[in-house]
């Protein structure tokens, strides 16, 4: 349940806020319904300080902006387009898997084709 | 909305309404919607993630999944700007979840560092002040690194930012005077637990 306190503070730390996110000066601060509230106004309103100060907007890379504007716009960039974005230990994992599925195919076609010979010979020994 | 000559209209001066409708069947128009929020969504995704790579990877899902479903996308209430937030708002959401069985990650050097190329002293001492306080803002929760973001690097009115979380005006100024509170606590308790750490290195 907020009080009439809580909401005081609240609409002056708005207040503080929308001035330094405008550039203008926020001293001398606003006063605070007692000597405590002034107190912790004084500590959010340095800690909003802080974020304004660290909180900006950041610009991503260039190539990756175009690169991912060219995906999106020209159409599906395919299986190593994508993998480009994938962690490197995924695509280790994907190559090894790849790897591993392409031995495995090798080994049926070999070894199985084998069986399939064998098979046949014992069926047609087998009492009915 | 008809756009008989969309191919002759200049996009840059309509607004992300008309926008929207023209991506529906024209490519051309995503690319300017992309061109204005490319720069807003990644800087959210690289805050709640701290790291160039899933910056980078999370901000390519957002577009690549705001393409597909923006056919379906239907303006009640919440302009498209709200609607590509919480896309982003929930794949980080994933990728915390995916990520949760690993250390969190410490913010780039691009962010920590920028401050210390000019190396002074006193720049070092504020770059290790911004980490902390940044640390401080990565443990806080989801909801309440949304808010810092949309209105300390999006530089959002409350109202904007409601329509984004869902609340009201007066709900979004108590979660921001809450969350300050929040930071304080932490950041003194650091500060704490780094001065008896300092105090038992001493006397050891």
């Amino acid at each position: 349940m907020s009080t009439s306190a809580d909401n005081h503070m609240r609409d002056l730390l708005d207040a503080i806020t929308s001035r330094l996110q405008r550039g203008e000066a926020i001293d001398p601060l606003p006063v605070a319904r007692s000597d405590d509230a002034q107190g912790e106004l004084e500590e959010v309103v340095e800690i909003a300080g802080a974020l304004h100060v660290s909180l900006k907007p950041l610009s991503p890379n260039q190539e990756f902006a175009d690169g991912l504007r060219a995906e999106l716009l020209d159409g599906p960039a395919g299986f190593f387009g994508r993998s480009r974005r994938m962690p490197a230990r995924l695509s280790v994992a994907a190559i090894l898997a790849l790897f591993a599925g392409c031995v495995l195919l090798l080994l049926r076609r070999i070894f199985g084709s084998e069986t399939a010979h064998e098979v046949p010979e014992e069926a047609v020994a087998a009492p009915l | 909305m008809k756009f008989p000559f969309s191919k002759r209209i200049d996009f840059t001066e309509l607004d992300d309404k008309d926008l929207v409708a023209l991506a529906k069947e024209n490519k051309a128009a995503f690319g300017e919607l992309y061109e204005r929020y490319l720069p807003k969504i990644y800087s959210y995704v690289f805050y709640r993630t701290g790291n160039v790579h899933d910056a980078e990877d999370l901000t390519a899902k957002v577009f690549f999944r705001a393409l597909s479903h923006i056919g379906n996308f239907v303006e009640k209430g919440a302009p498209f700007q709200a609607w590509l937030y919480r896309i982003a708002h929930n794949l980080v959401a994933n990728w915390h979840r995916d990520q949760s069985r690993r250390k969190i990650i410490a913010l780039d050097d691009y962010v920590v560092n920028s401050l210390k190329s000019d190396a002074p002293d006193r720049l070092t001492e504020e770059s290790e002040e911004r980490n902390q306080l940044l640390e401080a803002f990565r443990r806080l929760p989801e909801d309440r690194q949304q808010l810092l973001l949309l209105k300390f690097v999006e530089q959002m009115s409350n109202a904007e930012i409601g329509a984004i979380m869902g609340r009201t005006e007066g709900a979004i100024k108590s979660l921001y005077h809450r969350t300050l509170l929040a930071l304080r606590e932490d950041m003194n308790q650091t500060l704490a637990g780094e001065l008896n750490r300092r105090q038992g290195g001493e006397e050891g």
